[in-house]
């Protein structure tokens, strides 16, 4: 939509104006829903399992309730209640048996924290530990102990997803494309590798957090830092059995989400103390110790990939079998399962192929979205194997991947057809390839620094793509009010998590309207009993479904705004022109009324009114989609896809195996970049959230499934000391037809692939081939011991003799 | 016990149980929210103050402690709904994203600038290793603070293919 | 959020001295509060009181006496450490380790003493203390006594310190003053970590002092080498000292690896005076 209207015609899209929600948020005035207090509020906390798997045999509450101050004390056995987002398969607090190390098995509100803290610490449980399974590889074997032994009772959505009752398998998805078996007999090289990833924390800054309160008539009230007012209302009614007339979400400020916050969490328990606790207010929120086990990971990942080749660099098949560690319990690990599948080749033409992905049930925490929705993991797997064969048959990784890039006119996984207006991936590759110098010889600062340190440097390009995974029918609205001085209100409910989405859409409607962004609220906090329905802010769709229903709400709301005009000039409609402040006739600009009088209806001198106030509603849904082929994945998931690349440089040492990014360049076809500094803020923060799942984050069980570095002690992060040392963005516009002024979406795509960049660039510097996650630089060390003969860079050409002076 | 303190040029007395932190003091005591806690345990800085001029962790410092101190927080940092060139900095280059990490952030540059008024891009970087952001990968944070000791001069551009 | 307590803070050091015979049990020692607040916050119990010596004036301050050596009282933190001319001129390691040692908003509440006190196997001022010799002054009523850092500590986070007792000084030798030494310290990120292996290095007065952190239950020191010292000897030395573990951190295997290299990187770097 508007995809070709020339940029030198836009006064607001493609700059990179401030952000609208800043000023609020560095003066510590923007309210996160922790800072939030009602009159009569309670202070939750809860009761955790220390065993991965064990019976519930007794809960001696009676010591809690007994305390003053104590207001409400629930267990499992108070709350008959399942919520499940695509598969039903959580208790609110656990009923007779733990799951998982960390789960709710009771929970307390009372009238101070440490009031809720001490009852809790009086409530007794009588565990029976059972043996847990932990590996999803053994846990989809016959006979392996059964996580959830009614998976085949439960209620899922069936149209998309395929548990298998009796096993760990809480969904498999197939995808099936062209002769697999025909490939791998006529290839030249045939390689098979395994590739694994550990469940990662999303970390963001605010931890989860809920105030709910269920009045008396079961009128229900949440204030929430959740990304999905509509998903949070909806589960929670079919959860409780209520109108979701009863049910109405508040979204203050959110610290972050990336995924975490996307689903249903601990509002269905704060409610419920509230409840129990005849209808005061209870808030609850994770610890941060409890944000890593109470709450959902990211699941883990086994990614085996066989892919039959030509020895002049052509993929003719590739089969991969992914075992999606999702723990617990099924959240959006089946959907992850889904749409890393129909992904799985990455951004390359893969003529057969045959995928099956399994969401394997074992006693951990459970995953749930995060920021790339699987392909950070599966990219790992897919990006590191692409070097590898290309290093099998003596090519170039770069050329390798340019060889069998996706094109007009390739077919993808599911049958789709490449377009021109796909997107560029190959220009991408370019763009970071010239970017680091890649193939080029070392400037003479960095030949310096090796000869000085006696480390290597290395170089990598990598590819990714990424559509949002989201049902085919997803659909949003977006309703523009004006207000009587002429400025306007957008109300929708994609939520503002921090990627700055509002004021991209507050520049589009600014476009749409050609009014100046000033005139325009987006405002932050939503309401569902305000704003129009949005399905989840989540798979970077928000930017293109809610700019186009914007832009179709400012159309609409335009279009009133002329009727009424044209009946007040007496004017033709389509003699009709505006700018920011007036409706007026084209021939004739000195016949024109104001938009602030017609913002609530126009009044005529002598009283009477007609029109009433301006409003516009825009909606849109996904156009063509369908749901995949159950045995074949075979049809059309992807509203888009966008493209990019990373150029990594890293530097190592090859005794120790310590390392130093010094470069990551990285590009992404967004179409359109609506506000540039926007799209810089996404492109360099993914990418650095993705070096952290590449260098540094990951869950680490002991043998009995207790997590074992739930903290930032032992779980660390990136911190401003571990950025590269230099860092590009850029964009390539291929405008997307469909997409608001051409744009498509780009929140996710800088955490993918970045860990496969990584580890190339560690191959190309010191030959140490890695196939785990994360890389610490003990895991470089370890490969260097058993890594073969250096092989001639391929990616950076070296002065030879600095080079001769180090071979180990 | 009763806790007597100076926050942001206004003077407070207020009692806080002897077991609450600086940092539940300000933001159940005082009201003042835009401190932030993200870990607890002194390792994010999202809960990050200035008391006599330092910066710390308020996780880390008992409300008690704090008795008698000077103390700056986010709340005192834009005047008479103004705001600082710091603050001016950050909104102009995109350094906010979530913002939950914004008000320590700024706090933490604003104590160092304190005593290095033109760092390198290192000492900056050094200055706010005790604050995480997982949003903004602190380029842009970093792109600010060059703006405000004058190092640097409009937006960092996004490159065009 | 923390469990009840009550909150004491005596102004002098007898107040202090009294309180720990009466209820010392029952106390926790409250200085730059960095391991003992986040400790508490997660600890199934909380103590009776929490004692901060912060207020006992005695406390306070870095001093050099040319007879004893330098002299670092309890309230002195990290921040104190690297902001001493003195400390920088004569004793530049204790600098390199507090510089090491968290965040600058940790450094500027943690103290040495409070370093050695928590006595994690990965204190960072451990190991710059027992390279260069350090020793403690410990008070209680019941009188002073004097013991060497090396001697200090018994085991994973337990020291010689009684619940009656306080460290009121921790004192490096005169003749320490001016040694050339370093401090290689492995970490996960390159931000702020605790050590997953640790070695400080002293070459000073013909010796060599070398102190290893996090590859034990406690912070070693190697026995006292000459200078000139081979290499290999100094790493054989290290490996008769260290009892490393496997954790989530590291395993046994390569910081043992690592201690051994950065005893080759200190000793080709720190050059005696």
């Amino acid at each position: 939509m508007l995809e070709n209207v020339p940029a030198a015609e836009l006064s607001c899209v493609g700059r990179g104006v401030e952000r609208i929600d800043t000023v609020e948020k560095l003066s510590g005035a923007a309210y996160y829903t922790g800072d939030l207090r009602f009159p009569g509020m309670l202070f939750a906390k809860v009761k955790r399992s220390p065993h991965a798997k064990a019976r519930i045999a007794r809960i001696d509450t009676h010591k809690a309730r007994a305390l003053p101050g104590v207001h409400a004390v629930l267990t499992g056995a108070d709350l008959d209640v399942r919520v499940g987002l695509y598969l039903v398969d959580k208790y609110v607090l656990a009923r007779d048996v733990v799951r998982h190390f960390g789960e709710a098995v009771a929970a307390v509100a009372a009238e101070t924290p440490e009031i809720a803290r001490k009852a809790v610490d009086l409530i007794e449980v009588d565990y029976e530990p059972m043996t847990p399974v932990l590996d999803p590889a053994k846990a989809i074997e016959n006979g392996a102990p059964l996580v959830h032994p009614d998976l085949g009772s439960y209620d899922y959505v069936k149209e998309v997803f395929s548990p298998v009752g009796g096993t760990n398998i809480a969904n498999l998805s197939k995808y099936r494309k062209g002769d697999v078996d025909k490939a791998f007999a006529e290839a030249d090289l045939v390689v098979e590798r395994e590739y694994t990833n550990p469940s990662v924390q999303h970390v963001p800054m605010e931890t989860h957090v809920t105030v709910g309160q269920w009045q008396p008539g079961d009128k229900i009230q949440l204030w929430t830092s959740a990304q999905s007012p509509f998903t949070v209302r909806n589960l929670f009614c079919h959860a409780f059995k209520l109108s979701h007339n009863q049910v109405r979400v508040f979204i203050p400020y959110v610290g972050g989400g990336f995924g975490g916050k996307a689903g249903i969490h601990l509002e269905p328990l704060a409610c419920s103390l509230s409840r129990a606790a005849g209808g005061r207010p209870v808030k609850i929120q994770a610890t941060r110790e409890e944000e890593f086990s109470l709450l959902p990971c990211r699941s883990g990942l086994v990614n085996r990939i066989k892919t039959a080749l030509t020895k002049d660099g052509r993929i003719l098949a590739q089969q991969m079998t992914m075992l999606w560690d999702a723990g617990a319990y099924a959240d959006y690990a089946v959907n992850v399962t889904r749409a890393s599948g129909y992904s799985a080749a990455g951004p390359y033409e893969i003529p057969a192929a045959r995928i099956d992905a399994y969401t394997v049930y074992t006693n951990k925490p459970f995953g749930t979205a995060y920021r790339g929705f699987g392909h950070v993991e599966f990219s790992w797997g897919t990006e590191r194997h692409m070097t590898v064969l290309a290093r099998a048959i003596g090519m170039d990784p770069l050329e390798f991947r340019k060889r069998n890039a996706l094109r007009p006119g390739s077919i993808t996984l599911t049958g789709e057809v490449i377009r021109e207006h796909t997107g560029n991936v190959t220009r991408c590759m370019e763009t970071v390839a010239k970017a680091i110098g890649y193939g080029e010889e070392l400037t003479p600062e960095w030949q310096q620094r090796e000869l000085e340190t006696g480390r290597r440097i290395g170089k990598s390009v990598v590819a990714l793509h990424k559509a949002p995974a989201m049902p085919p029918f997803t659909g949003t609205a977006v309703v523009l009010r004006m207000n009587e001085d002429g400025t306007v209100i957008a109300n929708l409910s994609l939520t503002e998590i921090g990627a700055g989405t509002y004021t991209s859409l507050a520049q589009i409607i600014a476009e749409a309207l050609k009014f100046p962004i000033e005139r325009i609220k987006v405002p932050v906090e939503n309401d569902t009993d305000r704003d129009p329905y949005d399905w989840q802010t989540v798979a970077s769709k928000g930017l293109m479904l809610c700019g186009n229903a914007a832009i179709l709400a400012a159309r609409d709301l335009l279009g009133k705004a002329y009727d009424m005009a044209a009946q007040v000039l007496r004017a033709n409609h389509c003699d009709l022109d505006h700018d920011a402040d007036r409706i007026f006739v084209r021939h004739n600009p000195e016949c024109q009324v104001p938009f602030r009088a017609l913002a609530v209806g126009y009044a005529y001198p002598n009283g009477n009114g007609i029109g009433g106030p301006l409003v516009g509603v825009g909606r849109y849904i996904a156009q063509g989609l369908t749901n995949l082929d159950k045995e074949t994945g075979q049809g059309l998931p992807a509203l888009y896809w966008t493209y990019g690349a990373h150029g990594l440089v890293v530097e190592v040492d090859p005794v120790t195996g310590e390392y130093d990014v010094l470069k990551v360049a990285s590009a992404f076809d967004v179409g359109k970049a609506i506000n540039p500094s926007a799209v810089r803020g996404q492109i360099i923060g993914g990418m650095i959230q993705g070096l952290g799942t590449a260098m540094c984050e990951g869950y680490i069980y002991d043998a009995n499934g207790k997590l074992l570095n739930p903290n930032f002690t032992d779980n660390k992060i990136p911190t401003s000391l571990d950025m590269p040392a230099e860092i590009e963005a850029f964009v390539v516009e291929t405008p997307q037809v469909d997409g608001p002024f051409g744009a498509r979406g780009v929140g996710e795509h800088s955490m993918i692939a970045i860990c496969g960049a990584l580890g190339n660039a560690i191959q190309d510097a010191c030959g140490a081939d890695l196939t785990k996650m994360p890389i610490r630089a003990e895991d470089v060390w370890r490969a260097l011991e058993t890594a073969g003969p250096l092989l001639e860079s391929s990616a950076t050409i070296r002065n030879r003799a600095a080079c001769n002076t180090r071979e180990r | 016990m009763r806790i007597r303190v100076r926050v942001n040029g206004r003077d407070y007395q207020q009692e806080a149980p002897d077991h609450w932190t600086l940092l539940r003091f300000l933001r159940e005591g005082l009201g003042l929210t835009g401190t932030k806690e993200g870990c607890g345990a002194g390792e994010c800085g999202a809960c990050t103050i200035i008391m006599d001029g330092l910066t710390v962790n308020s996780c880390l410092v008992l409300a008690p402690e704090a008795d008698g101190t000077v103390i700056e927080t986010i709340e005192g940092e834009a005047v008479a709904g103004e705001l600082s060139p710091l603050q001016r900095a950050f909104h102009k280059h995109h350094a906010v994203q979530c913002g939950f990490c914004t008000p320590a952030m700024i706090l933490s540059i604003k104590a160092f600038l304190r005593t290095n008024p033109r760092p390198t891009v290192r000492e900056i970087q050094e200055a706010i290793e005790g604050n995480f952001c997982r949003c903004t990968g602190y380029q842009q944070i970093i792109e600010a603070v060059q703006e405000v000791t004058g190092q640097r001069e409009g937006q960092e551009e996004l490159g065009h293919a | 959020m923390l469990r009840p307590f009550f909150y004491v803070a005596p102004r002098t050091k007898a107040e202090l001295l009294g309180i720990l015979r009466d209820e010392g049990p029952g106390s926790r020692l409250l200085a730059g509060g960095t391991d003992v607040l986040a400790e508490l916050r997660v600890a199934g119990k909380a103590p009776k009181q929490v004692v901060d010596i912060k207020k006992v004036e005695a406390f306070q301050g870095i001093r050099f006496d040319p007879g004893e050596g330098l002299s670092i009282g309890p309230r002195v933190t990290c921040a104190d450490v690297l902001a001493s001319p003195l400390v920088h001129r004569e004793y530049p390691l204790l600098a390199t380790a507090a510089a090491k040692l968290g965040s600058p908003q940790l450094r500027n509440r943690a103290t040495p003493i409070g370093n050695i006190c928590t006595a994690s196997p990965c204190a960072d001022m451990a190991a710059a203390f027992l390279a260069l010799g350090a020793w403690t002054e410990i008070e209680s009523a019941r009188g002073v006594r004097r013991v060497e850092v090396k001697d200090f500590f018994v085991g994973v986070k337990q020291t010689v310190v009684e619940p009656d007792e306080v460290v009121t000084r921790v004192v490096v030798p005169a003749e320490m003053a001016g040694a050339a030494g370093d401090m290689e310290k492995l970490k996960r990120i390159r931000g702020h970590d605790l050590a997953l292996a640790s070695v400080a290095l002293v070459k000073h007065g013909g010796k060599l002092h070398v102190a290893i952190g996090s590859c034990a239950p406690t912070p070693v020191v190697l026995p006292v080498l000459p200078v000139d010292a081979p290499v290999d000897e100094v790493k054989a030395e290290a490996l008769k000292v260290i009892r490393p573990i496997d954790d989530v951190r590291a395993s046994a295997e390569y910081r043992t690896f690592m201690v051994q290299v950065f005893i080759e990187r200190l000793m080709a770097r720190v050059e005696p005076q």
